[in-house]
């Protein structure tokens, strides 16, 4: 299993009118990178609507738009750091609108593979700090960084 | 420990339901339960509580309908706001 973050797909100022948008601009990084199949994007868009993936944590709002397996070549977690908050529903609550500021695009072929991943993102996401360093980074090196230290989980083929 | 088979339920049926899954079952460990899981989404939930027993249903997804078994909400488990309230809602639910 190779790592979970790659330089390329860590966004900094990254723009979207909208969810939708934003979904298919990040998905087509991926997909350009050939990180994920032509699927992937229309796939991700679909779910959204259907069951929204914003969350608001406590003081910061994200999202985690993703999709099935069945859409992914090669697992990975892009994060983008928005220039201007999104609108996402909440999940769990499509009617709760939050206004995600920080996005983590998820291409994952296999939980039970990639719950190493899983659990750091969870982690993030109930750490204030670590969401701190990530949503007040001043620049792309920043940001970098701080994804690294706090998600860059890496692991070895058993 | 106790054994108990918890349904977790989200959009994809695979990558939020597996976060909340990991989650409450190292939580529920703490409590004395021994919890195995099963991840899926929405549209499979009535057939799979239909043809296997399942302690407790846990949602990050809304799940239309009533079951035989409880439904928790467990979006709390992935925010961490209202996390205590989603493992006090699974304890009440498993009768603990």
């Amino acid at each position: 299993m190779a790592k979970a973050i790659y330089d390329d797909l860590v966004f900094y100022d990254f723009e979207a009118a909208d969810a939708s948008e934003l979904i298919r601009k990040l998905g087509a990084e991926f997909e350009r990178k050939g990180f994920v199949k032509d699927t992937y994007v229309d796939a991700v868009a679909a779910r959204e609507l259907e069951y929204p993936t914003g969350l608001q944590l406590d003081g910061f709002a994200v999202a985690m738009p993703h999709t099935s397996g069945v859409h992914v070549n090669t697992p990975a977690i892009g994060v983008a750091r928005l220039k201007h908050p999104v609108t996402f529903g909440h999940m769990g609550d499509p009617e709760h609108l939050v206004e995600a500021e920080l996005i983590f695009m998820m291409a994952i072929l296999d939980p039970d593979d990639q719950i190493e991943w899983l659990r750091s993102v969870m982690k993030v996401f109930t750490n204030k700090e670590m969401m701190s360093e990530l949503c007040f980074a001043n620049n792309r090196e920043e940001l970098l960084e701080a994804v690294k230290k706090n998600i860059g989980v890496e692991t070895v083929d058993a | 420990m106790k054994d108990v088979k918890l349904l977790c339920v989200c959009g994809s049926g695979a990558v939020s339901s597996s976060m909340v899954a990991m989650k409450l079952k190292d939580a529920l460990r703490e409590h004395g339960y021994n919890a195995t899981t099963v991840e899926t989404s929405p549209n499979s939930v009535a057939g799979m509580v239909e043809s296997t027993h399942f302690d407790l249903i846990a949602c990050v997804s809304p799940v239309p309908g009533d079951f035989s078994v409880p439904k928790i909400d467990a979006v709390g488990m992935l925010t961490g706001l209202g996390e205590d309230q989603v493992i006090e809602d699974c304890l009440k639910a498993l009768g603990s």
